[in-house]
């Protein structure tokens, strides 16, 4: 009950959140002095040209009249039409979110799966050869800049080894199917050589992606192991014969786990909000490209309909980052 | 006195430079002809809509010139303009009447292309007022363009216009019943053509993502023929990254690049294995736009200071490598119009300061508004900034993106004192780089310079009224000279087209205009 509390609780701010997102990014994006009138119409445009697609959009009414009938659109479900492409934004944003998630999915999974049990690995042997090296690996990870890593691992896999494709999400136009995301579309499809055509293409924009969100997730669970192997429930358990095994990875890293938790739902927050640089780099059909077109050419509604979309993933993942907190940590019942 | 019959001008194919033997094909052999496999081009620009009327670039010109048709068309460089879907057109003594007849030619779906189609994309531009609506609005109105019979429609023009044969290849003709049948309160059926296509081009489209790019099959039935040797299937794909775009074209996954590859990368690309780079002289001149009517610049002493003061070699050979050629006045030397002897501005500093010592206003701090993420933009405004400081005129630069400067185009009180940009050809006619944008008709629309001269204006408007050429080259070249003589803008290049293909593309026939994307003539070997 405590927990279905914790979730009320939560979904009882979102739409006070979401609408002070909304007015946020609305302000800053209308009062950047630009004119997305004249970049629908092209620089060949008339007055009368641009006074009527100002008036067709509304860009001619007062700033507050202009949010207030956004709020009130939004509120019916409907995030308006892209000014640029004259399409419903909702469905711009739909069209894009499984190239998105598919990334995002893959690279955290990446990250997860190696990330935790280096890092447990690094926190049992702390100071030796193997926890220095990693912590090189895990800096650079920090360090590296996305779109730098990105080219590195083209010019090395792609053009090189000649291993993967540079870019791209499918050679073709990828498999017609329910999900979106193109493995599980193909694989229920049977067809396995699209399936090891769309495995080749994701695996450099993961692997850019997944390098430094394992460095973020080793750094945490080392720290976090370190701390909880000094408690005194890991004494009492060696003291009564438990298996060092079973101690570390069932009570140590359980407890351990609740930082890293939490740094995960931001990156992962992140990813799916669109990875910008690495989209781009890798031509990513994604939600990171359309955010970065709609920018470019003053597109407000699809600007305003991309940030209400971050908004709700963050407050998705984070409902389900503090739900699983409580269900990692029995103190939080 | 003539007869109407003799002043009537009738131009048809050989009329408008269709020579038979480079674009009628539809006599090849057919058991010689081949499909020679798909190829795919990584474009700079996504193509985040289809629908023909509603854009107007060079960018994303391959969704328009490979899935729809026009009347007329231009093809090759210099660009020359060939009758397309029409047979002939009838022009009237007054020039104000436009009457074309139609080939035998189908949509996609088999439906026979008729007048009544051409009258619903034209009333359809006019509605939707986008794309090159402001190439027609000034002159066809809403309701007057008429379906004579199946096989004839005319334009009734409010004035002459002597453009408006180069400017109708951007009005494509879309299926007016399959549109229609798409309507939606009222749109023109703009939501639905904006991810389908209903046109007659060479092409045939079968997949589109506004994410990734189309694909299109050939239309083995194109009223146009084919030669012995086509593409069975072309591909167009919006890469934003350049780097990505060359890797790939390096590595074999696309055939071509579009014609906007930074020159690096081309030098890069030339001494690669199976890639090649045709390189063309093109339409696009870069210059600065300069507020003419804002003290101290509407002086044009101060003027031609600023015109003395810009380090053109400088910029041109060392800036640029040589990858583009000097350009004395605005409108492109390739193009007939622009004065053979034109006598431009050199970088000298002595006549700069000549110049300056006669402007008698008081001195002030110019802004340059360079784009931000142009770097040419930026090198020519530092270029320029530091020829005035040395002739002891101050200037800061302001680098925004291009819809914040664009946003203050045409307005007098907001716009820069100097912006430095490219006029691209719309259309190839010199009107395009004269009087649309230095008319004073044109004040607060194309003309974004406020310049104003009674002569020019006379022979701007009066090369619109006339319909030959030959008459009208002479006032082009005149109205050239007198804003090179009046410093109406710092006139600086001509841009080159770099091309880069995969060694088996043969075939490429670049225009300005369609930037090598125009496919039914290409083919690999």
């Amino acid at each position: 009950m405590r927990l279905l509390g914790l979730i009320a609780r939560r979904l009882v701010w979102v739409p006070a959140t979401l609408i002070g997102l909304v007015v946020l990014v609305f302000v800053i994006s209308h009062v950047v002095p630009n004119d997305p009138a004249r970049i629908i119409a092209g620089e060949n445009a008339t007055t009368a040209q641009l006074a009527a697609l100002r008036h067709q959009y509304g860009f001619d009414l007062p700033l507050p009249e202009q949010l207030l009938r956004y709020i009130i659109q939004v509120a019916r479900g409907d995030m308006g039409v892209s000014l640029y492409t004259q399409t419903p934004v909702a469905g711009e944003i739909w069209r894009r979110l499984p190239a998105t998630m598919e990334l995002a999915v893959y690279a955290m999974a990446v990250a997860v799966l190696l990330g935790v049990p280096l890092g447990v690995a690094a926190a049992l042997r702390r100071n030796s050869w193997f926890d220095h090296t990693l912590r090189v690996l895990t800096v650079s990870g920090l360090a590296i800049a996305a779109f730098w890593l990105a080219i590195l691992l083209q010019l090395l896999f792609a053009m090189w080894l000649n291993l993967t494709p540079v870019q791209g999400r499918v050679s073709d136009f990828g498999p017609s199917g329910i999900t979106g995301f193109y493995t599980i579309d193909a694989a229920l499809a049977g067809d396995w050589s699209t399936e090891l055509d769309v495995l080749r293409h994701l695996a450099l924009p993961v692997m850019t992606l997944a390098f430094p969100a394992m460095a973020t997730i080793v750094r945490f669970t080392r720290a976090g192991v370190i701390g909880t192997l000094g408690s005194f429930f890991v004494d009492y358990q060696r003291a009564m014969g438990v298996p060092w095994r079973v101690t570390v990875w069932r009570y140590v890293l359980r407890s351990a786990l609740t930082g890293t938790l939490t740094q995960i739902g931001l990156v992962f927050g992140n990813l799916l909000a669109g990875a910008v640089v690495v989209e781009a780099v890798f031509d990513w059909p994604g939600l990171g490209q359309f955010a970065v077109n709609s920018i470019l050419q003053s597109d407000y509604n699809a600007i305003l309909g991309f940030t209400i979309y971050v908004g709700v993933m963050f407050i998705v993942v984070n409902l389900l980052i503090d739900v699983g907190q409580v269900l990692l940590d029995p103190r939080g019942r | 006195m003539t007869s109407e019959s003799e002043s009537r001008l009738v131009l048809g194919r050989r009329e408008l430079a269709l020579g038979a033997a480079t674009l009628s094909v539809a006599a090849a052999t057919p058991a010689l002809a081949a499909g020679t496999g798909k190829f795919i081009t990584a474009n700079n620009n996504s193509y985040d809509t289809l629908d023909p009327h509603v854009v107007f670039d060079i960018g994303r010109i391959a969704s328009r010139l490979n899935l729809y048709d026009a009347l007329v068309r231009w093809t090759d460089d210099p660009p020359k303009l060939n009758m397309w879907l029409a047979e002939k057109v009838d022009i009237s003594p007054d020039a104000l009447t436009y009457t074309f007849t139609l080939k035998d030619a189908k949509f996609h779906d088999g439906t026979p292309i008729t007048a009544e189609d051409v009258v619903y994309s034209m009333e359809r531009i006019l509605a939707l007022k986008k794309g090159a609506y402001g190439l027609f609005s000034s002159v066809v109105k809403p309701g007057t363009t008429k379906a004579l019979n199946p096989k004839t429609v005319q334009f009734r023009l409010t004035s002459p216009y002597a453009v408006f044969m180069a400017v109708l290849p951007e009005m494509w003709v879309v299926n007016s019943k399959m549109v229609r049948a798409h309507e939606h309160n009222g749109d023109w059926g703009a939501g639905w053509l904006a991810r389908h296509e209903a046109g007659s081009g060479s092409f045939r489209l079968t997949h589109y993502d506004p994410a990734v790019g189309f694909a299109a099959d050939r239309y083995a039935a194109h009223f146009m023929g084919w030669g012995p040797k086509y593409l069975d299937s072309i591909e167009f794909r919006g890469i934003l990254e350049v780097a990505s775009r060359v890797l790939g074209l390096e590595k074999g996954e696309f055939d071509a690049l579009d014609g906007y590859t930074p020159y690096d990368q081309i030098k890069r690309l030339r001494g690669k294995p199976k890639v090649k780079i045709l390189t063309e002289p093109s339409l696009r001149t870069m210059y600065f736009i300069i507020h003419n009517r804002r003290p101290p610049l509407d002086d044009v002493n101060m003027r031609r200071a600023l015109c003395y003061a810009f380090d053109y070699n400088g910029f041109i050979n060392n800036l640029l490598d040589g990858s583009v050629v000097r350009n004395a006045g605005i409108i492109p030397d390739p193009m007939w119009g622009a004065p053979k002897d034109l006598q431009g501005y050199t970088y000298d500093l002595d006549k700069a300061k000549a110049a300056l010592a006669k402007v008698k206003g008081p001195m002030r701090t110019l802004t340059i508004n360079a784009l931000g993420g142009y770097p040419q933009s930026g090198q020519a405004a530092e270029l320029l900034q530091s020829g005035l400081a040395k002739i002891g005129v101050k200037a800061t630069i302001q680098s925004q993106p291009w819809p914040v400067v664009a946003a203050r185009l045409g307005d007098e009180q907001k716009s820069a004192d100097l912006i430095p940009l490219w006029r691209s050809a719309y259309f190839a006619d010199p009107h395009n780089w004269t009087g649309y944008i230095y008319n004073s008709k044109q004040i607060g629309r194309g003309n974004l310079s406020f310049f104003s001269n009674k002569r020019f204006d006379e022979l701007t408007d009066k090369a619109l009224v006339l319909v030959k050429q030959a008459d009208r080259q002479p006032l082009y070249e005149e109205a050239s000279r007198i804003l090179v003589d009046e410093a109406a803008g710092l006139f600086i290049y001509n841009t080159n087209y770099y091309g880069a293909f995969n060694d088996r593309v043969q075939g490429v026939r670049y225009c300005p205009i369609a930037d090598a994307q125009d496919m039914r003539w290409q083919w690999l070997a």
